[in-house]
Order: C-alpha cells, then sequence, then structure tokens
C-alpha cells in the first residue's frame, strides 16, 4: 500500500515533466517498454532492484541497458533515479498508473475483451468503435482469449463489465430455473 | 419456722431436765430401800421399799403432768397434723391437676391423630392431582414432540427435494454446456459478437 502510494506520486512527477515539454505519451511508451523488458528478463529486474548491490552497480547495468534503446533522456534520468532511491522493484505499478493518468489525460479508455474465439480486425474496430460511442472516450482494446466461455466474448472497461459470453448466459438461465 | 423449731428444742429441753429428775428420784428410793434391807426385818422392810416407791410414782406423775402441761408437744402434734393435712390437700390438688393434664393430653392426641388422617387425606388428593397433571403435560409434550417431528420430516424432504433440483439443474447445465461447446461454429460466434456489438450500439 506505502509503495503503491509512492509509485502514484513518482508516476505523477514524471507526468507533469512529460507536461511541461508535451512529451508524456512517449514517456509512456518508454516506461510501458521498459516494464515489459522487465517482465522478460526475470534476472535483470532482481539485479536492478536488490538492494545487496551498490546503487552505482545497479546503474551501470541499466546504463549498459539503456545505451541500447531510443529512449528519452528525461526517461532515462528519471529510471536512474528509482535506482538511487531504491524504488526500481515498484516500477510495474508505476507505469499502469502513468499510464492510467496519460489515458486521463488524452480522454482514452482502455478496455479489455475475453473472447471465447479469435477475432477478426474488422470487428476490433467496430467494437472499438461501439465503444468510444458508449464511454465517449477514444477506446484502445487488448483482447485475450478464453475458451471456458464457450462463445462470445466480454468487455471490461474500467469499472464497467458487458458479458455476452454464452457461459454467462447458462449461468443465468441456471439462476433462474432455480428460482 | 425457726419460731416453731425454737419452741420445739425448749420443751425438749424441759422433758430431759423431768427425766434425769425422775431417774435421780428412783434412784434415791432404790437407795433407800437397800439401806433398810440388811438391818431390819423383811416384812418390815418390804413396806418400806413398796411406800417410797409409791411416792417414787407419785412424785414422778406429778412432774410428768406438771412438765406436759407447761410444754409445746400438743402443739407440735396438732401443727404436724395440720401441715400434713395440707400436704394431703395440695397432693390431691396436684393429683386432680395432673389427671386434668393427662385428659387435656388424651384430648389433643385424638386431635392430633384427627389432624394426621386429614392431612393424610389431604396429600392423596394432592398427589392424585398432581399424577393427573403430570400425565396431562406428558401427553401434551408427547403430542408436541410428534409434530415436531412431522415438521422436521417435512423440512428434510423439502430440502432433500431442493438438493436433488439443484443436482439436476447443475447436471442439466453442464451437459448443456458440453453439448453447446461441441456444436458451436465460427459462424455462431460471429453471430454471438455481432448481436453484442448491436446491443452496446443501442446503448449510446
Amino acid at each position: 500500500m506505502i509503495g503503491s502510494r509512492v509509485s502514484r506520486r513518482y508516476a505523477k512527477a514524471l507526468l507533469s515533466l512529460g507536461q511541461e515539454d508535451g512529451r508524456y505519451e512517449e514517456y509512456g511508451r518508454n516506461l510501458q517498454e521498459f516494464s515489459d523488458f522487465c517482465k522478460r528478463n526475470e534476472g535483470f529486474f532482481q539485479v536492478i532492484s536488490n538492494r545487496l548491490f551498490s546503487a552505482e552497480d545497479r546503474k551501470k547495468i541499466l546504463d549498459a541497458v539503456l545505451e541500447k534503446t531510443t529512449f528519452s533522456d528525461t526517461v532515462k534520468n528519471f529510471l536512474r533515479l528509482l535506482i538511487d532511491k531504491n524504488r526500481v522493484s515498484g516500477i510495474h505499478e508505476l507505469k499502469d498508473f502513468y499510464l492510467k493518468l496519460t489515458d486521463e489525460l488524452s480522454n482514452v479508455g482502455r478496455a479489455q475483451i475475453i473472447t471465447a474465439r479469435p477475432l477478426k480486425k474488422e470487428v476490433v474496430n467496430r467494437l472499438e468503435k461501439a465503444l468510444s460511442g458508449l464511454t465517449s472516450k477514444q477506446v484502445k482494446t487488448e483482447v485475450k482469449e478464453d475458451g471456458s466461455l464457450i462463445g462470445g466474448l466480454v468487455v471490461k472497461i474500467g469499472d464497467l463489465v458487458l458479458d455476452g459470453s454464452v457461459k454467462a448466459q447458462l449461468a443465468g438461465l441456471r439462476a433462474s430455473l432455480k428460482h | 419456722m425457726n419460731h416453731l423449731a425454737g419452741k420445739t428444742g425448749k420443751s425438749a429441753f424441759v422433758a430431759g431436765c423431768a427425766l434425769i429428775a425422775l431417774f435421780f428420784l428412783c434412784g434415791v428410793a432404790v437407795c433407800a430401800g437397800g439401806g433398810e434391807h440388811g438391818a431390819a426385818h423383811e416384812g418390815d422392810g418390804r413396806l418400806v421399799n413398796l411406800g417410797a416407791r409409791a411416792i417414787n410414782f407419785a412424785l414422778m406423775v406429778l412432774i410428768l403432768y406438771l412438765v406436759l402441761r407447761k410444754s409445746p408437744v400438743k402443739d407440735f402434734f396438732s401443727r404436724r397434723t395440720e401441715e400434713i393435712k395440707q400436704k394431703f390437700e395440695e397432693l390431691k390438688r396436684e393429683k386432680d391437676s395432673a389427671e386434668s393434664r393427662y385428659a387435656e393430653l388424651e384430648r389433643k392426641l385424638e386431635e392430633f391423630e384427627v389432624k394426621k388422617k386429614e392431612i393424610i387425606e389431604q396429600y392423596k388428593a394432592e398427589g392424585a392431582a398432581e399424577k393427573e397433571k403430570i400425565i396431562e403435560e406428558a401427553t401434551k409434550r408427547a403430542k408436541q414432540i410428534l409434530e415436531q417431528a412431522d415438521l422436521t420430516i417435512q423440512r428434510e424432504l423439502q430440502t432433500a427435494k431442493n438438493i436433488l433440483q439443484r443436482e439436476l439443474l447443475d447436471l442439466a447445465a453442464r451437459k448443456a454446456e458440453e453439448i453447446i461447446a461441441k456444436e458451436i461454429k465460427d459462424s455462431d460466434q460471429d453471430k454471438l459478437v455481432n448481436e453484442f456489438i448491436d446491443r452496446v450500439e443501442k446503448l449510446h
């Protein structure tokens, strides 16, 4: 909880910098890439977040990685600062909160689509458009597959859940028969 | 009482003195008789002895008369008679009192007997009433238990019925899921998705 609060504070600080130079979306993308990289390279993430190693050593390792990237200098310095303050372990939370803030700023809504079978691109586009009309926001979607739904799909956007799956329809039918 | 004792003591003293004087006189007479015995004739001696004895006796009677006339012996005996009479009357009164007490106790005993019988009868009646009450309560309780058991059976039956119904529904739903999962095609999925999007669009 305390870590989450600190991550939010750092995310807000980076966003205020991004708002000043108008590059907050780029910073968001950089954070997303770094977070994904850490997830893919667990050993690297454990080393840079382990306090047993000195901050200097950890920064050297981080720099070796950052040299290969096209991240903005602000983001690079921000990541170094996280190592100095021993807050790099909360990078994933920080990224999530930062993206949430940028979405609010850009009037973007993120929707998670869970489908029983793969969706065609045009269907996803049509769905995005429908959801944009519903939420009055530009909707960006993330599609996941879950065979247990049997058929249909489920859309989660913020606190709103729209369940159009066969599984939910069968559960409703069962509940109505029980009563 | 002390006064009476004092008087009695004085009388005894006077009587004692009289008896001593009597013995003394008798002794004098005997001695006088003895002195004559050896020297005079036997016939004269007997007459003198008889005379001395007669005088002696007369003196003794006189002294006794005087002494007894002065002493309170008579009063003593009369008082004693009175006391015995009083004592007798007192004892008679006590005897009467004891007899009346005895009669009273006998009467009370009879009363107790009657009361005892009454109490026994009362307890018997109460016991019978209590027995009736207990039997009535036991009958009522047994009826309640039977009703309760009946209700429990009904409830258990309903619960079992509900469980069976639920299991049947779950089984049917699972079976339906299996059939739909096996039979569903891509065209069905497309139809479902399109219907979903249509519904979302209608929500605008």
